[in-house]
C-alpha cells in the first residue's frame, strides 16, 4: 500500500453518467486483489475529503476506476481533465477470495460492475455473470468483459430479462448446485438484500463487496462501518475488514 | 538541528506532535504507511470500562473545508486495549496518552482506575464532551462546577497525570479551564470538535448531527488557548484544524505545548510525519533553537 502521485490520462463519459477515468501513477500499485479499491483525491480545490473507488482495471502504471455522478464529489471528478494530477492511496481493504469451485457466479447491478470488473476478468472462463442494469444504453458498461455465460436485465426490459437481476437470478438458480458454486455480488443494498433472501434456501457461499461513505480509508477513523451479526463488536469496517463481506455474516 | 523535544509531565518527548484522538485507529493500522513512534506520543482512541459498539451510519460527511462525524466512541474497551494493542506500543518504547470517556462520573472513575499505571503511559486524556446520562444529556464538560468535581473524583483514583480535553461549545472556556485546574488537572487539551449537523433539502432530514473538524476549526482553537493559557498555569495540547506546519506555529505561539493532528490525516495520510519534518526545517532555516522557545511567543 502506498500514497501514489498520478496524471490523468482520460476522463471519459460512458454512458449517461457513467464515467471511466484511467490514471498514469508514478509508481505501480502492489499486489491487487479484485475488490479492493482506492483512495482518490479530486483534482482542483472544492473537495475536501478524498473518494473511495473500486479498482476497476489495472496493469503496471495505469489504473482505471468506473464512477457514477452522485454527489458533489463525482461531479467534481467528472470535471476533471487529461494532465489533472492527483493522489492515489492504495490498494486499500480486503478483496474477493477466488476459491476453486467449478462455478463463479457474479451479480452486478448499475454501478457494481465497477467493483466486480477486475474480478471477472481474473475469472473469465467460468464467469457466469448477472447483469442488471436500467435499459440497452447502460449495456455499454459491459464494455469489453469476456466472461462464459452472459445473463442481462433491464428494468425496462429492453433487452434481455425485463425486470431486476435478481428475479432473473432466481429463474437460472435451480441450475447451478451449492456445494458447486461461489456467489460474489456488487450493487445497491436492495439488490444485495434480494439476493439474501434468493439464496435463503440455496445457501450457496456468496461474497458482497458493499459501498459505505468514508474519511479515511485506512481503518484510522471508524467512519465507514457495516453492521455484522458479530455481537461483540457488530460495527466492521468497510475499508479495513471489508469491503468484502460474507453475505450471511451483514446485516442488510 | 533545532531541538523538537518537549516537556510534558516531566517526560521527555522527542517532538510535540501528536494524532487527536480517534483518528489514528488503535495505532497499528497507519504501520504500512509510516512509524507510529515518528510521534513525539500516540493518543489512543476513545476507550471505556466496556466495549461501545457506536453508531449506525452515515458516520462522516463532508462539509465544506471539513467534516461531520458521527462515530459514536466505538472501541473495544479499556481491557482489551491494553491486551491487544499495548504490547506494540511496549515494543516500540512509545509514550502513550489515553483518552478515555464514561456517560456516568462513576464510569469515568472505574475507567480511570482500570488503566494500571505504566512506565509509557504519560497521560490520562479525559473526554469531557460526552453526554451525561445522569444529568438529561448534558455533557460533562459545560459547567465549571461538574468538571471540577469530575476531575477532582478522577485524580483521586489515578496516579498517572490528567488531561482535561476541552468542548469549545461553552460560554466560557477560561472558566472551565479554571475548573479543571482547581479539581488537580494537570494538563489540558484544547479543543474537542465543534458540533454541527447538515440537512439533505431534498430530503427535509438530518444527514449527520456530531463533531466538527478540520480547518474550519483552527480560529476558534486558537482563541481558546490563548485565553486559557492566560488563566491556568498547566500546559495545554492544542488540536483543531491543524493542517501543517504553519497551522502548528500558530498554537504554539498561542500557548501550546504540543499539538495533535486529526482530520487532516484523512486528507493526506503523510500529514503527521511532513508536519514533524516541515517544523524541523522551519525552525532550522530561521534561527530557533527549540520548539519550546515559539511557546506562547505572541503572548506579550
Amino acid at each position: 500500500m502506498d500514497d501514489i502521485e498520478a496524471k490523468i490520462i482520460t476522463n471519459r463519459n460512458i454512458v449517461k453518467d457513467y464515467f471511466l477515468l484511467r490514471l498514469r501513477l508514478a509508481r505501480p500499485l502492489g499486489t491487487v486483489v479484485p475488490g479492493q479499491f482506492v483512495m482518490l483525491k479530486i483534482p482542483g480545490n472544492t473537495v475536501f475529503l478524498r473518494r473511495p473507488f473500486s479498482i476497476y482495471d489495472y496493469k503496471r502504471d495505469v489504473m482505471s476506476i468506473m464512477y457514477k455522478v452522485k454527489g458533489s464529489g463525482t461531479l467534481a471528478l467528472s470535471n476533471a481533465v487529461k494532465g489533472d494530477s492527483t493522489m492515489v492511496l492504495g490498494p486499500l481493504g480486503r478483496g474477493f477470495n477466488i476459491y476453486n469451485k467449478p462455478n463463479h457466479i457474479v451479480v452486478a447491478g448499475g454501478i457494481g460492475i465497477a467493483g466486480v470488473h477486475l474480478l471477472i476478468k481474473k475469472i473469465k472462463a467460468n464467469a457466469h455473470v448477472f447483469y442488471g442494469c436500467t435499459d440497452e444504453k447502460e449495456l455499454l458498461l459491459l464494455n469489453d468483459l469476456k466472461m462464459q455465460d452472459k445473463y442481462i436485465s433491464t428494468i425496462d426490459g429492453s433487452y434481455g430479462y425485463k425486470g431486476n437481476v435478481i428475479d432473473l437470478f432466481r429463474t437460472r438458480l435451480k441450475d447451478y448446485n451449492a456445494r458447486d458454486t461461489q456467489v460474489y455480488a456488487c450493487g445497491p443494498e436492495g439488490m444485495l438484500k434480494g439476493l439474501k433472501h434468493a439464496l435463503e434456501s440455496h445457501r450457496a457461499p456468496c461474497q458482497v463487496l458493499v459501498e459505505e461513505r468514508m474519511a479515511c480509508g485506512l481503518g484510522l477513523c471508524f467512519g465507514c462501518v457495516k453492521k455484522t451479526l458479530d455481537e461483540k463488536e457488530p460495527y466492521k469496517r468497510v475499508c479495513k475488514e471489508g469491503p468484502v463481506f460474507n453475505l450471511w455474516q451483514i446485516c442488510l | 538541528m533545532a531541538d523538537l523535544s518537549v516537556n510534558l509531565f516531566h517526560n521527555m518527548l522527542k517532538n510535540p506532535v501528536m494524532n487527536a484522538s480517534g483518528t489514528l485507529g488503535y495505532g497499528v493500522e497507519i504501520e504500512p504507511l509510516w512509524k507510529v513512534e515518528t510521534m513525539g506520543a500516540y493518543v489512543t482512541k476513545g476507550l471505556s470500562l466496556m466495549p461501545h459498539q457506536g453508531n449506525p451510519t452515515p458516520r462522516v460527511w463532508e462539509v465544506r473545508w471539513g467534516m461531520i462525524n458521527s462515530i459514536g466512541l466505538q472501541n473495544i474497551g479499556v481491557e482489551a486495549f491494553f491486551r491487544d494493542y499495548m504490547p506494540f506500543f511496549e515494543q516500540k518504547n512509545m509514550p502513550v496518552i489515553v483518552n478515555f470517556f464514561g456517560f456516568t462520573e462513576d464510569e469515568y472513575i472505574q475507567c480511570a482506575k482500570n488503566i494500571v499505571p505504566h512506565r509509557l503511559i504519560i497521560g490520562l486524556e479525559m473526554n469531557l464532551s460526552c453526554p451525561n446520562i445522569k444529568a438529561g444529556g448534558i455533557s460533562f464538560g459545560k459547567e465549571p462546577e461538574a468538571v471540577r468535581r469530575l476531575i477532582d473524583r478522577v485524580k483521586s483514583s489515578t496516579n498517572i497525570p490528567v488531561i482535561a480535553k476541552l468542548t469549545p461549545e461553552v460560554d466560557n472556556i477560561a472558566d472551565i479551564a479554571q475548573a479543571a485546574y482547581e479539581g488537580g488537572a494537570d494538563g489540558l487539551t484544547l479543543i474537542n470538535t465543534l458540533p454541527g449537523a447538515c440537512i439533505d433539502t431534498h430530503e427535509r432530514a438530518f444527514k449527520i448531527r456530531g463533531g466538527m473538524s478540520g480547518p474550519s476549526l483552527k480560529p476558534v482553537a486558537i482563541k481558546a488557548i490563548y485565553e486559557c493559557r492566560k488563566r491556568v498555569p498547566i500546559p495545554i495540547i492544542g488540536a483543531g484544524g491543524i493542517m501543517d506546519y504553519e497551522d502548528c506555529l500558530s498554537f504554539f505561539m498561542a500557548g501550546a505545548t504540543a499539538i495533535q493532528v486529526g482530520t487532516a490525516t484523512f486528507v493526506d495520510p503523510f500529514a503527521i510525519p511532513k508536519i514533524i519534518q516541515d517544523l524541523g526545517d522551519f525552525l532550522d532555516k530561521n534561527g530557533w533553537d527549540s520548539v519550546i522557545d515559539l511557546i506562547g511567543a505572541a503572548c506579550t
